[in-house]
């Protein structure tokens, strides 16, 4: 009887009038924005993983955007031609499907008309070339190794993944040089190779030695305890996490931990790290090495980081979304920086107009200093915008930016070890696909 | 006369369709198309009472097979969207005479390993499969005009067109073959495989025969979705996909031929359309997964038994023992393994 009684209340009429209730309470905020958007607003797509288990590199950035735009927008919005315009962001979650993200894409330009996409990449983005092909929509990709000759309106302005790695070991280098040896473990994925291939270059430069090849551990993996069994069997004085997702980074730390390792340990992100210390100890942490700083770092405060008010932004993030910062955070945010200053010096929001300012003069304003468009050696396209990029450290439980490093100057001098190693995990622009 | 003008409605309301829908929807739609393939040929299948977990892969093996002979070997895309499907059937053919040694869960939990190797297997081998970041720019099928109307397949339309019109002359081969002697002794090896093997019937012939005719139609599944996105990895076959065939399997019920078909309507639209516009994006798994569970409560007999119920006052009493439904009663609770 009880299901019957739930689908005779299933009618249509009582569907719109719950539906007209929640619109009108603001609970369905999809709906209710564009109930009250304003005419001058410039849409931004947002089309990453929301849900799933690659959306720890999707929503935080647009909850990071969200506050963004905020931000912005309380402060007169953008200004384009001499006239003001909020800025508005639509999220589709691509699930980290390429099916999807082609829907997304669809969504996003002909329906929503929005001006700029920004994505995660990786898997997703073959899906969504060819809508870009076909549109000239501006998109962003975290993860340069999309780059190639053909995607003229992709770009990477945030992060050159996973090319800043070789900043944290140049530093441990310089600053641990009793550490010679090392081993690395990585998910065998678009992710993972080419950080693998970028580590074993940085190593190398640094003088420091494979005890043995990358172990390579299907995505699928759980169980992680004989992954690190078979990493430290040989005792060595480095464990490299490469670009683990957050998922692989704290069981392994775990394992680690359990399984009495005592050395260093450096990773590319180290997402959640609190969580990790929870799970093994402060004194066990200490001293790991990854890219990723929290944004209430002093250093931050520095002459040349062109990111507004980090300490601001970290503090009302953690206020909104308590346990939630992680390495994508401020990254997707740091994008709409450089897109808003292209659209201002444009005088326009149309996507060949803003790439063009953008990258007029082939430097740009990234967030950690002034860097410059590159990349034609690695992705066949300038397209990339590189230059310093933080190394942290955990000292005490937190995260600290130890050193600002330049990844040009780095690659002036280990350029070819780097190519060197892409090339043996066909991960140059002209060996993928 | 009232069966053919339904045809005919049927028909006109699927040509027009796409263009009430926005651009978003009519991706939706091409992608439902094409999926409704799939969960058909699944249905085709469990008609000898097996559950694979290998059905997805088995669409991927369509779609890399076509994707790569296509840029191998230069094929013609609808040549090679066949080829794909065969090579799919193929495969399920080698792949039966282990797993047909099994029988119910152990078939099951059989077919998962099997699906498992294959996607290892593409994500090992870079070459020809791409290794884990697959295979991209898959070429697209070749765009051309009948005079009233310019296929550009880019664009969803043309692609829904096309697929639709595969799909219909799929589902009418798997309506014929249900209805056909073979598929009369699918429905004995299912519910009476004792008596079908006294009667001199060769069960496991049959049940490989059910399992390689679907891997070809869920291979030319995988071929269609191939040539629309471009590009294919092993994360687009893996077993959540494979859950996602089952609960449309379950929810919209294998009893009859249309009912895996409603599930998969139903679903994809609310979780693909319903729920993101209601903008409850982030939300979306968790209300799919209580609506499985109020399904199963509720509906044990699935969304079919509805349809079932609403059409009964219109149907004939059936003048002979045979069921009213287009196959014998095959609930979930007693069909699943």
């Amino acid at each position: 009887m009880s299901h019957k009684r739930i689908l005779s209340a299933l009618t249509r009429r009582g569907f719109l009038a719950a539906a007209s209730t929640l619109i009108g309470s603001g609970l369905l905020p999809g709906i209710a924005t564009r109930v009250h958007a304003a005419d001058k607003v410039i849409r931004i797509g947002f089309l990453a993983p929301l849900t799933g288990p690659v959306a720890a590199w999707g929503k935080p950035g647009l909850d990071g955007c969200q506050i963004w735009a905020e931000g912005i927008n309380a402060a007169g919005g953008i200004t384009i031609d001499g006239e003001s315009h909020t800025v508005e962001f639509v999220g589709y979650d691509n699930e980290y499907d390429p099916a999807k993200a082609r829907t997304g894409a669809t969504k996003l330009i002909r329906e929503d008309e929005v001006k700029f996409i920004m994505m995660l990449g990786g898997d997703t983005w073959p899906g969504v070339q060819p809508v870009a092909d076909r549109t000239g929509m501006l998109f962003s990709t975290l993860l340069p190794s999309d780059l190639s000759p053909e995607t003229t309106t992709l770009i990477a302005p945030a992060e050159v993944h996973p090319i800043y790695n070789v900043t944290g070991v140049e530093w441990l280098a310089e600053n641990k040089p009793d550490l010679k040896t090392a081993v690395m473990c990585a998910q065998d994925d678009a992710l993972g190779l080419p950080s693998v291939a970028t580590y074993l270059a940085a190593f190398e430069a640094a003088g420091i030695e494979m005890q043995s090849e990358p172990l390579l551990f299907d995505p699928a993996t759980t169980d992680f305890a004989p992954v690190v069994t078979k990493l430290i069997s040989g005792n060595p004085d480095i464990v490299c996490l490469d670009t683990c997702y957050s998922d692989y980074v704290h069981p392994i730390c775990e394992q680690l931990f359990q399984q009495g390792y005592k050395g260093q340990i450096i990773s590319c992100t180290a997402d959640f790290y609190d969580q990790i210390i929870e799970k093994t100890s402060k004194e066990f942490m200490e001293g790991m090495i990854f890219q990723f700083p929290d944004f209430d770092d002093p250093a931050l405060n520095a002459e040349g980081i062109n990111f507004k008010d980090p300490n601001k932004f970290f503090e009302v993030y953690n206020e909104r979304h308590p346990g939630e910062w992680g390495a994508v955070s401020w990254e997707y945010a740091s994008i709409m920086d450089l897109w808003k200053a292209g659209a201002e010096k444009a005088g326009s929001v149309e996507p060949d107009a803003v790439l063009a300012a953008m990258k007029d003069g082939g430097t740009g304003l990234h967030a950690f200093g002034e860097a410059k468009w590159w990349g034609k050696d690695l992705f066949g396209i300038d397209n990339a915008l590189v230059g310093n990029w933080p190394v942290v450290v955990i000292e005490d439980g937190k995260a600290v930016i130890k050193a600002m490093k330049s990844i040009p100057d780095w690659y002036d001098k280990h350029g070819e070890l780097l190519k060197k190693h892409m090339t043996a995990y066909n991960q140059m622009w002209n060996q993928r696909g | 006369m009232l069966k053919a003008l339904f045809w005919i409605a049927l028909a006109a309301a699927l040509i027009a369709l796409p263009h009430a829908l926005s651009f978003s929807q009519q991706e939706i739609l091409v992608f439902l198309t094409i999926n409704v393939l799939l969960v058909a040929s699944y249905r085709l299948l469990t008609l000898t009472g097996e559950w694979s977990l290998a059905h997805v892969v088995i669409m991927g093996v369509g779609a890399y097979a076509s994707a790569f002979y296509t840029k191998e070997f230069g094929v013609f895309v609808p040549v090679s969207m066949l080829l794909g499907a065969v090579t799919a059937a193929l495969v399920a053919m080698v792949l039966s005479y282990p797993l047909f040694r099994m029988k119910g869960f152990y078939f099951l939990i059989g077919s998962f390993a099997a699906g498992e190797i294959i996607r290892l297997l593409w994500k090992r081998f870079r070459d020809p499969f791409g290794g884990p970041k697959g295979l991209k720019g898959i070429e697209p099928m070749p765009d051309f005009s009948i005079g009233i109307y310019d296929f550009d397949f880019f664009e969803p339309v043309s692609y829904y067109y096309f697929a639709a019109t595969v799909v219909a002359v799929c589902l009418w081969l798997m309506w014929r073959i249900e209805r056909s002697p073979v598929g009369l002794t699918f429905h004995a090896v299912h519910w009476q495989d004792k008596l079908a093997q006294a009667a001199g019937v060769n069960v496991q012939a049959y049940r490989t025969l059910a399992f390689v005719i679907a891997s070809g139609f869920a291979g030319l599944a995988g071929a269609l979705m191939a040539h629309y996105i471009g590009t294919i990895n092993p994360n687009s076959f893996d077993v959540e996909v494979m859950v996602f065939v089952l609960t449309w399997a379950i929810v919209g019920g294998t009893a009859t031929f249309y009912g895996p078909i409603l599930g998969c309507v139903v679903l994809t639209i609310l979780n693909e359309i319903v729920l993101r516009e209601m903008g409850f994006e982030q939300m979306r798994p968790l209300i799919y997964g209580a609506i499985l569970i109020l399904s199963i409560l509720f509906l044990p007999n699935g969304l079919e038994s509805l349809v079932e119920r609403a059409l009964k006052p219109f149907r004939r009493t059936p003048a002979s023992g045979t069921p009213a439904g287009d196959a014998p009663p095959a609930s979930p609770a007693s069909d699943t393994p």
